[in-house]
């Protein structure tokens, strides 16, 4: 019966009893096995099992020929046969989980762990077996348990504390679990394993200081550690120490220059040190050893467009929407590219952002008369504001020389006169109050006259709003020049009374008439000059020689009365000396002259202002271009 | 809204004149954000003058029954001898807005600190840039006419103007004129093509682009 031939011959026979049978098909498995001969072994293993599985001896046998040829699901039925007779079995049911746990069949694998740590509970490797298989199936907290059991056995084994702290960890009992990493690694300081968990746990509660002294005395022992060192710039990394994070991941790379992830690292600490260029090299080669990572793609495609390099960006980002068309993210990174790249085709890209959602416009009533009356008020005095303050603002001296020029000009008049005249002005007996009742309707309208003129030239830009018309500019210069003519002849009746030289005017009608009266003519007048000097821009050449002449023939220092009669009738058609004979009337009681016409000058005046209006209307669409 | 009835508007140039609009009567709806295209020369800003009033027609006239602003970002009324405050009460004055309140927001948005009170003259054009941009949101217009603005300070600036104008946009119109078709495509309804004195509307700009650029490659 020794040869497994003869065992054959014997079975060929019919008369053999099952019990029999039995016995040399265990006998051919084991000599099978043992030749080598797994498949065959286990087939004649199942037969005997078949023909006997209530017996002890070949349930024994077929166990164990059934595990060690890899037969989980045999296996496991025989240990569950051999369990029926001996219940109280511990390494039977131990071999029964590990067989059902190779089988897949893990919820009776634990059920059988379970029996086997309870009927043993001195044995630390069943604890920890159970342990696992609970871990297996998600049930963390029960797994603790066991491996609480195991460590109390074995207390000082580091496996199972570290074992037990990764558990712990995962149930969020992130400071026990920290102890123990640490524990483990103060029984076995050299060992890498226990090393580089308590590093990661260490990591991952903030503790990086800690963390860096046990992976830098780790990656000391184990030079030849890619892991160690992988771990050691991540732990380098998070103490901001970029630096040396960089030179712990080249050497990870020397030690395995294979790894995609290690690449991948050291492509983010290049960027996040700014080595924008060393970077995109680095994610370039971390992509030739895993070329279908999205996530890789994406952070490639940061750096390039970090750097500047849209076409380079654009192409990673038409390989990312490529391979992941449903992922927003990506999509989103693409088109802030694609803007960012717009931008640059085009320099004058707006200022704008994305599009808002609007509300129906509600419609203004149209302006009434009395509105669009007040708006042009309101321009008028902004502009006369500007005006004032423009002046203000160009020259040093500002209006201190709209008031030192009549000054001077009526001092120098006094002076040249009181001599010549020996002493005594035409009318009155004061130089001073002569002379300024000549110079100020003779400013009044020269002023206004000359400097409305270049309204519109200067005031080009103020044009450019709409709300701006010509006749607001020239309007404006116009009452500005009024404005300060008529102040500045307060100020200087005022000076002269300060220098006992005073004398109030007693007909304040005939005052007020004739500063309207000239008023108004000075500014029609310069609404007409501003219309020519839009056409004809030599005008105010012969305008500044014609008030030069005006000066000689409108009696300011002398009375037109000495004048000999045919010379005062050629005169008397200058308006602006009706002008200065009216105003002066009013400061002199004794002076009527005979030839002053009040009504000439009104009309004059009125046909002035017409006719500016009408010129300044009529021809406004030409009297300004804008460039 | 704002109808053009039977404006004409011609150029002297050195080569005799320039038609830019011949007998145009067109209406730019309330409600809508206008594209306006032309190649360079056709007259897209004098386009914008006429409407907002800062040019007249020579003959025709143009009608607004809303608030038409300045073009967006414009300058050049800032008087140089005056300080930045001074000419932004000048605006505020002319559009009767309350002057303290657009010259506190001027003040603030534009970010000038000291210069506000310093003369325009000694600007920078970056810094005459944002004081004209702040003064242009400050006044409450209904419709905002925009000539190519081109961009305006650093980054940050940027999106504080974007931020600001989005919230203006939201009860105010545009009118746009620019070579970007990306900006254009993201902000107007409604297109405008100018071309040979004639202004064509388009209910959809997408519609308006593609005929441009029909019109660009014919003349080629």
């Amino acid at each position: 019966m020794g040869d497994p031939e003869g065992c054959r011959c014997f079975l060929g026979r019919l008369d053999v009893p099952d019990d029999e049978r039995a016995r040399v098909y265990c006998r051919l498995s084991e000599a099978l096995y043992h030749q080598g001969n797994r498949d065959l072994a286990a087939d004649y293993a199942r037969r005997a099992f078949e023909l006997q599985p209530q017996k002890e001896e070949v349930a024994n046998l077929c166990a164990w020929v059934f595990s060690n040829c890899g037969e989980h699901r045999d296996a496991a039925a025989a240990y569950e046969q051999l369990l029926e007779i001996r219940p109280c079995w511990a390494a039977g049911h131990r071999h029964a989980s590990g067989s059902f746990a190779a089988a897949g069949r893990l919820d009776r694998a634990i059920s059988h762990g379970r029996t086997a740590s309870d009927l043993d509970p001195l044995s630390s490797e069943f604890a920890c077996h159970v342990a696992c298989l609970l871990e297996t199936a998600g049930r963390a907290a029960q797994a603790a348990v066991y491996l609480l059991r195991a460590a109390a056995i074995e207390p000082a084994d580091a496996g199972v504390l570290r074992h037990l702290s990764a558990t712990l960890f995962a149930l969020e009992q992130s400071e026990q679990a920290v102890a123990l990493a640490l524990r483990a690694v103060a029984l076995t300081p050299t060992d890498p394993l226990n090393a580089l968990h308590a590093t990661e746990l260490l990591l991952r509660t903030d503790r990086y200081d800690e963390a860096a002294a046990i992976i830098l005395a780790i990656a000391e022992i184990h030079q030849q550690d890619a892991v160690a060192f992988r771990l050691l710039s991540a732990t380098q990394m998070l103490r901001g120490r970029a630096e040396d994070a960089l030179v712990a991941i080249e050497r990870a790379l020397d030690l395995s220059p294979q790894t995609a992830e290690y690449h991948l690292h050291r492509a983010h600490l290049l960027h996040r040190l700014g080595r924008l260029d060393e970077a995109a090299e680095a994610f370039g080669r971390a992509a030739t050893f895993d070329p279908s990572n999205p996530d890789l793609k994406r952070s490639q495609l940061a750096v390039y467009f970090d750097s500047g390099r849209l076409i380079e960006a654009l192409a990673i980002g038409g390989d990312l929407i490529r391979a992941s068309p449903d992922n927003q993210e990506y999509a989103e990174a693409v088109l802030q590219v694609l803007h960012r790249r717009l931008e640059m085709l085009h320099g004058d890209y707006i200022v704008l952002g994305e599009r808002p959602l609007r509300r129906a416009l509600q419609l203004r009533p149209r302006p009434t008369i009395f509105a669009a009356l007040q708006t042009q008020l309101r321009v008028v005095y902004a502009l006369m504001m500007r005006e004032a303050r423009t002046r203000l603002a160009e020259s040093k001296l500002g209006y201190g020389w709209v008031l030192l020029e009549p000054v001077l000009h009526i001092l120098m008049l006094s002076l040249v006169f009181a001599v010549m005249m020996r002493g005594r002005p035409p009318i009155g007996d004061k130089f001073f109050i002569f002379y300024y009742t000549g110079i100020i309707p003779y400013h009044l309208f020269v002023h206004a006259s000359s400097s409305m003129t270049y309204a519109v030239a200067n005031n080009g830009p103020v044009l450019q709003l709409p709300l701006v018309s010509t006749f607001d500019v020239i309007m404006a210069r116009g009452l500005v020049e009024v404005l300060t003519d008529v102040v500045v002849a307060i100020i200087l009746l005022a000076g002269f009374f300060a220098v006992g030289t005073g004398v109030l005017p007693y007909d304040f009608r005939a005052l007020a008439g004739s500063v309207v009266a000239v008023s108004l003519f000075g500014c029609g007048t310069g609404f007409v000059n501003a219309v020519i000097y839009a056409f004809f821009k030599s005008w105010d050449k012969i305008w500044a020689q014609l008030t030069r002449t005006l000066y000689f023939c409108s009696g300011i220092f002398y009375v037109p009365g000495v004048m000999p009669d045919w010379i005062r009738d050629i005169l008397a058609w200058n308006p602006v000396l009706h002008a200065v004979d009216w105003f002066r009337s009013s400061f002199f009681p004794e002076y009527e002259p005979h030839w002053l016409d009040r009504s000439y000058l009104a009309i004059i005046a009125a046909l002035s202002v017409a006719a500016g209006l009408c010129l300044e209307r009529g021809l406004r669409r030409h009297l300004y271009e804008p460039l | 809204m704002i109808a053009l009835d039977g404006v004409s508007k011609t150029y002297r140039t050195r080569n005799g004149r320039r038609t830019v609009l011949d007998n145009v009567s067109v209406t730019f709806e309330s409600g809508y954000n206008f594209g306006v295209l032309g190649v360079n020369g056709a007259g897209k800003s004098t386009l914008i003058r006429l409407i907002a009033g800062s040019e007249m027609p020579d003959l025709g006239v143009v009608r607004r029954d809303t608030r038409v602003s300045f073009p967006l970002g414009f300058g050049g009324t800032f008087h140089g001898a005056l300080s930045g405050r001074e000419n932004v009460a000048f605006i505020a004055r002319i559009y009767g807005a309350r002057v303290r309140g657009v010259l506190d927001y001027v003040e603030g948005f534009s970010e000038l600190g000291d210069y506000f009170d310093m003369p325009v003259n000694t600007y920078s054009a970056g810094m005459r840039a944002r004081l004209a941009f702040a003064s242009c949101l400050a006044l409450d217009f209904d419709l905002y006419l925009i000539d190519e603005v081109t961009e305006i300070g650093d980054q940050r600036f940027r999106q504080k103007c974007a931020a600001a104008f989005r919230e203006r946009m939201q009860r105010a119109d545009i009118i746009l004129v620019t070579h970007n078709i990306h900006t254009l495509r993201q902000y107007c309804d409604r297109g405008a093509i100018l071309a040979n004195g004639k202004l064509t509307l388009f209910d959809e700009i997408g519609t308006a682009l593609s005929r441009y650029h029909r019109l660009v490659q014919e003349s080629l």
